[in-house]
């Protein structure tokens, strides 16, 4: 079949009309002498993107039996998808038409008629080059697997599970201890404004191990994971059994492996032993839920508690969100206990980042707390050396002392990273696919982040990020619907790999394998975004990406530069 | 067809939208209603985002773009939901959508209609800093990319007299004098209240002399000062045009007191608003007052820290109250407690007020129309007996975003996926 390549200019009512002359880029196209031997339509309409527009496109399209098409007219930020859609309602496919933007780049630009024409006489010329070497693509359909695998059966996991349980979603959850509940389980009550009942945490276990579409696998990790969103082939093993695997299929993969806590004898500054009277905050709760009173470990009751705030925060390098607030239901359990017990609060800044934090903060305070805050401190024992923001240097001696470690990553944080092919933020808890606007996401399609396995956060937050996974998944895989993977992907001419491997290390997305059969790379189209680092790192020159290839990027540039 | 299973947005900020895309992608249809005349919230006033400096119209206009031309989202414009009646699974919704006058389809955005339009009024949307004619698109680059008249000021729509001059001006013929305000009624399965927050107005804090002084600035018009299709065009100089400031107070937590919370995103956005000043104007003298610093997300303190080694001085002041901005020969005096509790003062050129959020203006007849109850602040209340929550006291509606409380943008658009999640559950059962 002939060449027919269909120019079409829009006017853009006196946008471009007025600013460059159409008339005469038509004339100049019309006699290019490298498109002599081509059959060229060449055009102009008043407004491409109006309902006659397109309809004019369309009927073009169809009568002359166009093989290529170049439309030249807004930014396509405006209208590609709209020519994009003239050309899905004809037999033109839509990688062989291009846009050019001869409004934003000339018309607007270019006060100066005859600059602007030949600018855009270019344009469209190099416009012209590009599409003869583009290529028809076509999109593929894919099967999913609607079902969900979830690491970590803590109060993340667990929410997760029951959200998309409810939607009839099959979940796998995984966990490495021998029971669910992760660290809530151990709490002795929430803070008010999480509600009054702790209950409800503890009803969430028997819910997930009472629901039929739950599946739950206590004491085992994640072995192997491979694939892609809607198929990931999955392989679990018992940690108390060496030789224990199970082999499963989901589509989607949710970590919510939690946190750690930073141990407070690990830090420069905190010097004390097994004897002191000093406690972590959790330490403390562990002691309420046991005893049900704070006491020395003699038995006697404290008469003064010292609090101290961001223990591990220099180190870490970052504010663990949840203590202060922590440290305030410690004060109140402590006053619930003894209106004697002096409270000293130590601390840098409060940090009550909820709009009901402010008045949890002032109840506490009314009940007599003396708050302190300092700019440093060092713990020997029971004793506090502490620099007040005057300045001012002193000690504080407490009978008891209770300490706020940083939340850090979940060990083996790193190892799940690796398996999943995601990133971990310079903090070492896992980074989103984008910190604001796709924040549950991950660089990998289909895995997700929730809970403090995402950066430290309460209960709430961790509640609300279970529940924006199941959000993400249950409108992303969707049981039946087929996943259509980019077009616009990367591919390796296998006669030129080299096998060097270069591509592996700069592929984000981990779209990339190596074949040790061919010993050459290969891409996983399904997985690959197009983005071009591995075309750009190819020593042999062996790899392009579809739609971006270096001949069409070479024609183009060519004719612009000329 | 089934109308049970379409779904109203209210608010076209980063929730709203990030729900519209979501519940789009599970075939939903979507009223999206926007009481502005352009989508994307307040994100969009913000030239970039901390702590990466993201640009904030990269990261929203193809959001913007995929909304408008997305089949399942019908997008209403210049709307208010007046009524609702009926529960979950059957809402029928009374909206008005006040008229345009220019055609949605027709216009191109070319902007020929603004310049011979002969009324001048404040522009709002650029906090008053400039002004824009009776036909006007609020900021260059707004989506949708088409003016809309101001009736009121309009000469020919107020009936003072038979000017024709913007509908000359344009070339499609997309002025339509005539256009009525609508009523529009529709039936929904679900609700999403995502109406965002406005900010405290800062003229109630008389200590801190915003309104009286002209170098004093609230955080919102900082971020148009400094944006780049911002009234200055991005040049930071004082409401004279002229001066350029060579020293600049922040101030955090005003209003703290008054509104009765921490306003969560305050103190990052004072260190990209120290960032900003330090790039623009790096000899400037640039001090951050506060009481604490409150940095809630794992990226927050790193940012902080290097504004605070970098870009400007932190100085401590022991009690809100007691700060006052006085103005002696064009400059302004600060005076405040020090941190050993002492007078201490510093004088500068500008100051730039961090003031609280509050829920958006109209929020109280919006909660009456919806029957959802408010908290003690006038937020939406989300409901405590599931613990971490988007569910309003009435079935069927859902809550995401500022309109909640104070958040940054991330929180924002994880209470708008767990909201989709809550949508998709109450509208299949």
């Amino acid at each position: 079949m002939n060449d027919k390549i269909g120019i079409y200019i829009c006017e853009c009512g006196p946008n471009i009309a007025d600013k460059v002359d159409i008339e005469k880029i038509i004339q100049s196209i019309s006699q290019m002498e490298d498109f002599q031997d081509k059959e060229l339509i060449i055009k102009q309409h008043k407004l491409l993107c109006s309902v006659d527009g397109k309809k004019f496109l369309e009927e073009e399209i169809n009568t002359n039996e166009l093989t290529h098409m170049v439309c030249a007219a807004c930014s396509p930020r405006d209208h590609d998808s709209t020519f994009i859609g003239v050309c899905k309602k004809t037999n033109l496919n839509p990688y062989m038409y291009q846009m050019i933007n001869i409004r934003e780049h000339c018309a607007w630009v270019i006060h100066d008629k005859e600059k602007a024409t030949q600018k855009a006489i270019r344009m469209i010329h190099a416009g012209m080059d590009r599409v003869l070497y583009q290529q028809p693509l076509e999109e593929k359909q894919l099967d999913s697997n609607p079902d969900v695998l979830i690491i970590g059966g803590g109060i993340a996991g667990m929410e997760t599970a029951l959200s998309l349980a409810s939607k009839k979603r099959k979940v796998f959850i995984v966990e490495k201890e021998a029971r669910l509940g992760g660290k809530s389980a151990i709490l002795k009550e929430l803070l008010p404004r999480q509600g009054v009942n702790l209950n409800i945490l503890h009803q969430k276990v028997s819910d997930v191990k009472g629901n039929d579409n739950i599946t739950v696998f206590t004491n085992t990790e994640l072995d192997s994971v491979v694939g892609f969103l809607g198929n990931f082939e999955i392989v679990l093993k018992n940690n108390q059994a060496e030789n224990q695997t199970t082999e499963l299929l989901a589509g989607a993969v949710v970590i919510a492996n939690g946190f750690d806590l930073i141990d407070p004898g690990t830090l420069e500054k905190f010097h004390y032993t097994e004897e002191d009277e000093v406690y972590t905050a959790k330490q403390i709760e562990e002691m309420l839920s046991e005893n049900g009173r704070i006491s020395k470990r003699n038995g006697d009751i404290p008469k003064s508690i010292a609090l101290v705030h961001c223990v591990g925060r220099p180190e870490v390098g970052y504010c663990s969100k949840t203590c202060c607030n922590y440290l305030l239901k410690i004060s109140k359990m402590i006053r619930d206990q003894s209106s004697d017990i002096e409270i000293i609060d130590l601390y840098k800044h409060y940090c009550l980042p909820h709009k009901e934090d402010q008045n949890f903060y002032n109840a506490q305070k009314s009940k007599g707390i003396e708050f302190i805050q300092i700019t440093d401190l060092k713990l020997k024992g029971n004793e506090l050396e502490i620099i007040e923001i005057s300045g001012k240097k002193r000690i504080v001696k407490a009978d008891l002392v209770i300490l706020a470690p940083a939340m850090i990553p979940a060990e083996g944080s790193g190892k799940l990273a690796e398996l999943l092919k995601i990133e971990q933020n310079y903090t070492g808890f896992f980074q989103e696919a984008h910190l604001k606007i796709d924040p549950i996401s991950t660089n990998t399609d289909g895995v997700f982040v929730v809970g403090t396995a995402h950066g430290p956060c309460g209960i709430s937050e961790s509640i609300i990020q279970a529940q924006a996974a199941s959000g993400k998944i249950l409108t992303q895989l969707i049981p039946g619907q087929k996943i259509i993977p980019e077009v616009m992907v990367s591919e390796i001419l296998e006669a030129y790999c080299t096998g060097c491997q270069t591509c592996l290390q700069v592929c984000s997305y981990g779209a990339i394998y190596f074949d040790e059969d061919k010993g050459i790379s290969v891409v996983n189209e399904a997985i690959c975004r197009g983005c071009g680092n591995c075309v750009g790192s190819c020593p042999s020159g062996s790899i392009r990406t579809r739609h971006f290839t270096n001949p069409q990027l070479f024609q183009e540039v060519k004719e612009a530069l000329r | 067809m089934n109308t049970s299973n379409n779904v109203l947005i209210i608010g076209s900020g980063v929730s709203g939208m990030e729900a519209c895309i979501m519940l789009s992608k599970a075939g939903k249809k979507i009223t999206l209603v926007e009481k502005l005349s352009l989508i994307g919230g307040k994100t969009i006033k913000n030239e970039e985002t901390y702590p990466n400096m993201d640009c904030s119209t990269c990261l929203v206009a193809p959001i913007q773009q995929e909304i408008l031309q997305d089949p399942n989202i019908d997008v209403l414009t210049l709307s208010t939901v007046e009524e609702v009646q009926g529960k979950s699974g059957n809402f029928k919704v009374k909206i008005n959508k006040k008229a345009r006058y220019v055609d949605l389809i027709a216009c191109l955005g070319c902007g020929m209609c603004y310049p011979p339009c002969p009324v001048s009024l404040k522009n709002e949307w650029e906090e008053n800093l400039i002004d824009k004619k009776a036909i006007y698109v609020p900021c260059s680059g707004a989506l949708p990319n088409v003016p809309v008249i101001d009736a009121a000021l309009c000469l020919k729509l107020n009936g003072s007299e038979e000017c024709n001059k913007c509908a000359e001006a344009c070339m499609f013929g997309a002025i339509n004098f005539s256009e009525t305000d609508q009523i529009i009624e529709l039936n929904v399965g679900a609700i999403l209240i995502a109406t965002g927050y406005d900010m405290l107005d800062a003229g109630k804090l008389q200590n801190l002399g915003y309104g009286k002084f002209s170098g004093v600035y609230t955080s919102m018009e900082f971020e148009r000062l400094f944006a780049a299709n911002g009234p200055t065009e991005g040049k930071l100089v004082l409401r004279n045009l002229e001066s350029i400031p060579q020293s600049i107070a922040i101030i955090h937590c005003v209003g703290r007191d008054l509104v009765g919370y921490c306003s969560n995103i305050c103190c990052t956005a004072s260190a990209k608003h120290a960032h900003f000043l330090h790039h623009k104007l790096p000899d400037a003298n640039i001090y951050n007052f506060y009481t604490d610093i409150c940095l809630p997300d794992k990226t927050y303190q790193k940012f902080h820290e290097d504004v605070k080694s970098h870009s400007s001085e932190y100085i401590y002041q022991k009690d809100r109250e007691k700060m006052k901005i006085q103005e002696t020969d064009n400059k302004l005096q600060i005076s405040y407690l020090n941190n050993e509790g002492k007078d201490a003062a510093i004088t500068v050129d500008m100051v730039i007020l961090e003031n609280a959020l509050q829920p958006s203006r109209g929020t109280d007849q919006l909660a009456e129309a919806l029957g959802v109850e408010l908290d003690q602040f006038g937020f939406v209340e989300a409901q405590t007996f599931h613990i971490g929550s988007v569910v309003t006291s009435k079935n069927g509606i859902f809550v995401a975003g500022c309109i909640e409380g104070p958040k940054d943008i991330q929180n924002s658009v994880l209470q708008a996926e767990a909201a989709v999640a809550g949508i998709i559950s109450s509208l299949d059962q």
